[in-house]
């Protein structure tokens, strides 16, 4: 039996509903009022770090190349009667996928015949189909596919960064993996791994926009294929607190140096609360926005620019850090002036009003990601795979308060964690 | 067609001379978004000057003479916006000054957000924080230094770097051709002496656009403009044209040589027909069943049969009637992968393509026409490139344009696509891990 159950938001003056299928799969639908637009994402908690797993039926673990998540995702597209773009073409909609670190996600957007084309996800998601021959046309596809991204600073800097940071964790291995490892890749390999992570109990649906879930859940009964609930244990090696080195640099053709500087912190198998993840959003905005003290040091300095320089907590399945990146003429100042402010923040403690600013800051940007039906769907199925709820998030930024953020300080942004990684322009 | 789709109000109105002001108001969003944007002829002369403009506005106003001050007035306005960029569009230089943030109603205290940006984005434009009747000494420097960095960014982006150097030889004798920052050199050699001038020119002589959005009154923000350009007095209006090569004479093949794992391949392409065109529709329709879904010919047939890329896509860039078509590829393949694109080329010429892929070229298009009005951004750029046009059309007009649009009229403007440039950027041949 479908469970359903209405949540809603008065600050945001939305509402969407949860529903625990028959089948096992958790869907959410966001309706959006005079939206022209609908966007699914029909998600697997299945991501490129998931290279070691064991199912509770199994008493062997599985390990598998890397980079397989996302060769599957681009094999799942066909199906034995053609692929799934074809599909799609007969309803105009706009259709992708993604893999990441902990979970791939297949997705439409489309302004007419939403449920046929919400039709067309839940069939080809549902219905593999792989053969030694298709498997081999996909090698030189994603072969170009990992050029593309070995000539890219940005993708470069951030791996080299993890790389530095862990020591055996997956997250240090590239989403796509290499041009070695995929050509291990087989049908077989393909079907175990799609066997044991593409079960409804570890899928989610959500759909955003100009849709109704009376029809979303017609269509999910007739559809729907329901799945054992089998456990999943996913195996990591044990990761050791402290970094691998401090500083690495590569040298690619850029016209000026970038970098990013990464802050390990512990983690272990389960998540961070919602309260802990807006904690840091303030403190992060309270340290280095464009209105923070630092920023403004380091602009005077010329050692940032506006366009480049940017944060992010990057947390998930047994990782979390916080990583700032830009361009600049000398990385290791930077990184230095970043330390020290923060050594400064530890030891004055935060300002009040700084806290009351970036709080309305963080807040505000929420809230403005309620306007795009993509931000919806695919943030609810992130948060779904934490276990936090979207409603709830919002309003944990607004209850924030000072001493809570400036505790975050005590296992946050430890100097001790700390590495560059650094990208130099090729030498002449 | 479902016709169960709202329409996209615009309102439109003038505010002085060659200022226009247009505003969607949709309560369905909660944030609003402001943007004034100046247009002026690309010339190698100004480009520069110009380009540095917008950025050295948005940093400060006399009220704000502090970049942080500013900045901390916007986080206290709940994380609001206030930024600028240039873009090019055809020939003309589009220099923008952006102001968003949520609405009201999603204050925690019941203040008016719209408001305060509506008057923020004035003060920034119309009063800088002068000094002897200067820009500041530290934010020109800041803003030059800034300005350079951008240029080189680009440069790292690969795909982009290809995509400029092939539209730069292609147009090397039209405006088009300059990059819209300048170059590093002409950005070095400014002097902050002459950007008082070139700031009145914008506010006196440039094509303005003015564009509010979202769930605000835009009455109040008209008001704002209104009185600001009633206090200037009189205006002139330069006009912005932008040129149309109907045919490529010759092909120009061009090859770089870069230390890079994949090499880059840039077709460009003239269509003689741009957005004033009435054939503009069946282009941009050709184009989309060429290389512009996952369905077209290049996806099809250059990645999915012969594997020899990730992506191969074709664009129309219809304000100056060019087509370009991208693709990364091992250096090896590189004539392989050219041959094979002007093969499908042809195939289309010869009307060579069934009546599913029209059909799925102009669902795909109008799919992107409607969903427009879902966002605010996609709003804004639709209504700005329509400006340009000969009518203003809403974007549920496109897709019912789009949807007429024959077998025939493909074919007729696929016969008049020339080859006009063939850029390579080519790896060293080093294979890296």
């Amino acid at each position: 039996m479908n469970v359903m159950k209405e949540i809603k938001s008065t600050r945001i003056g939305d509402r969407y509903f949860e529903i625990s299928h028959s089948s096992g799969l958790k869907i959410f639908v966001y309706p959006k009022e005079n939206y022209s637009s609908t966007y699914a994402v029909f998600g697997t908690k299945y991501g490129s770090i998931d290279t070691c797993f064991k199912t509770s039926e199994e008493t062997e673990p599985n390990c598998v190349p890397n980079g397989i998540a996302h060769y599957l995702e681009h094999k799942l597209f066909e199906s034995e009667d053609g692929d799934a773009f074809a599909r799609y073409a007969k309803t105009g909609a706009s259709a992708n996928a993604y893999t990441s670190f902990d979970k791939t996600c297949y997705l439409f957007s489309c302004s007419e015949k939403v449920y046929e084309s919400l039709e067309i996800l839940l069939d080809f998601v549902q219905s593999p189909y792989f053969t030694e021959q298709t498997v081999q046309k996909e090698q030189g596809i994603i072969g170009q596919e990992i050029r593309m991204y070995d000539d890219d600073p940005q993708w470069r800097v951030m791996f080299n960064l993890l790389r530095a940071m862990y020591h055996k964790h997956p997250v240090r291995i590239d989403i796509a993996g290499t041009v070695e490892s995929i050509a291990e890749i087989t049908p077989e390999l393909l079907y175990k791994c799609y066997h044991t992570f593409y079960n409804l109990n570890n899928m989610v649906l959500c759909v955003a926009g100009n849709v109704d879930v009376y029809k979303v859940l017609e269509l999910c009964d007739k559809m729907l294929k329901p799945s054992k609930d089998v456990g999943i244990d996913r195996i990591f090696e044990g990761e050791p607190d402290g970094i691998v080195e401090s500083r690495v640099e590569q040298r690619l053709s850029v016209a000026a140096p970038i970098f990013q500087l990464g802050f390990k912190e512990k983690a272990g198998k389960s998540r961070l609360s919602a309260r802990e993840i807006a904690d840091t959003e303030i403190l992060l905005e309270m340290l280095a926005s464009d209105a923070s003290p630092l920023f403004r040091r380091l602009l005077d300095a010329g050692l940032i620019n506006q366009s480049s320089f940017s944060y992010e907590y990057f947390e998930g399945p047994g990782y979390a850090s916080v990583i700032f990146s830009g361009e600049s003429k000398d990385p290791d100042a930077v990184a230095e002036e970043i330390k020290k402010e923060i050594a400064g923040m530890r030891e004055h403690g935060l300002d009040p009003a700084a806290f009351e600013r970036s709080k309305k800051a963080v807040y505000g940007r929420m809230v403005s990601s309620f306007n795009s039906v993509d931000n919806i769907a695919n943030t609810m199925a992130s948060l779904a795979f934490t276990g936090h709820e979207l409603f709830n998030y919002i309003d944990t930024i607004a209850s924030a308060e000072l001493q809570s953020v400036q505790n975050r300080l005590n296992f946050q942004l430890r100097p001790e964690y700390c590495a560059l990684s650094v990208v130099r322009p090729v030498e002449a | 067609m479902e016709m169960n789709n709202r329409m996209t109000e615009i309102e439109q109105r003038s505010v002085c001379d060659g200022v226009n002001f247009r505003s969607v108001r949709d309560t369905k969003f909660k944030t609003v978004r402001m943007s004034v944007n100046f247009l002026l002829p690309l010339k190698e002369q100004t480009v520069a000057s110009n380009a540095i403009l917008p950025f050295l506005l948005s940093r400060a106003s006399r009220e704000y003479p502090d970049f942080t001050k500013l900045g901390e007035r916007l986080a206290e306005l709940y994380g609001a916006d206030l930024s600028a960029d240039v873009q090019k569009i055809g020939d003309v230089q589009m220099l923008s000054l952006y102001a968003s943030g949520i609405a009201d109603r999603y204050t925690l205290k019941g203040e008016s957000t719209s408001t305060e940006l509506s008057r923020l984005l004035c003060s920034v434009m119309f009063d800088p924080p002068f000094e002897d009747g200067l820009f500041p000494k530290e934010g020109f420097e800041q803003e030059q230094r800034q300005t350079i960095e951008m240029i080189d960014s680009e440069f790292n982006d690969k795909r982009t770097y290809a995509r400029q150097r092939c539209e730069e030889i292609m147009c090397k004798n039209e405006p088009y051709g300059i990059n819209r920052y300048g170059s590093k050199e002409d950005i070095k050699n400014l002097e902050r002496e002459e950007l008082t001038d070139v700031w009145r020119y914008l506010i006196q002589n440039a094509r303005i656009e003015i564009m509010v959005l979202g769930d605000c009154d835009p009455q109040p923000v008209f008001d704002g403009f209104y009185h600001a350009f009633q206090k200037l007095g009189k205006r002139s209006t330069e006009s912005c044209q932008t040129t149309n090569v109907k045919k490529a004479d010759q092909v120009n093949d061009f090859t770089e040589k870069m230390d890079i794992a994949q090499s880059k391949l840039v077709l460009g392409f003239r269509t003689g027909v741009s957005l004033q065109d009435e054939q503009a529709e069946a282009v941009k329709l050709m184009v989309a069943l060429f290389g512009g879904t996952p369905n077209s010919k290049l996806f099809l047939n250059v990645r999915e049969k012969l594997s020899l890329c990730y992506y191969c896509s074709a664009l129309y860039i219809s304000m100056k009637g060019i087509m370009l078509v991208q693709s990364g590829v091992e250096t090896k393949n590189i004539e392989k992968a050219k041959d094979e694109i002007l093969f499908q080329l042809d195939e289309i010429k010869k009307g060579n393509f069934s009546d599913d892929e029209i059909n799925a070229a102009k669902l795909s298009m109008c799919n992107n026409y409607r969903s427009l009005s879902d966002s605010l951004g996609g709003l804004e750029a639709w209504y700005l490139s329509q400006t340009f046009a000969n009518y203003v059309k809403r974007p549920e007009e496109a897709a019912a344009l789009i949807s007429s649009v024959t077998r025939q009229q493909i074919i007729d403007v696929a016969n008049n696509i020339t080859l006009d440039t063939v850029y390579r950027l080519v790896g060293n041949g080093v294979e890296e891990e």
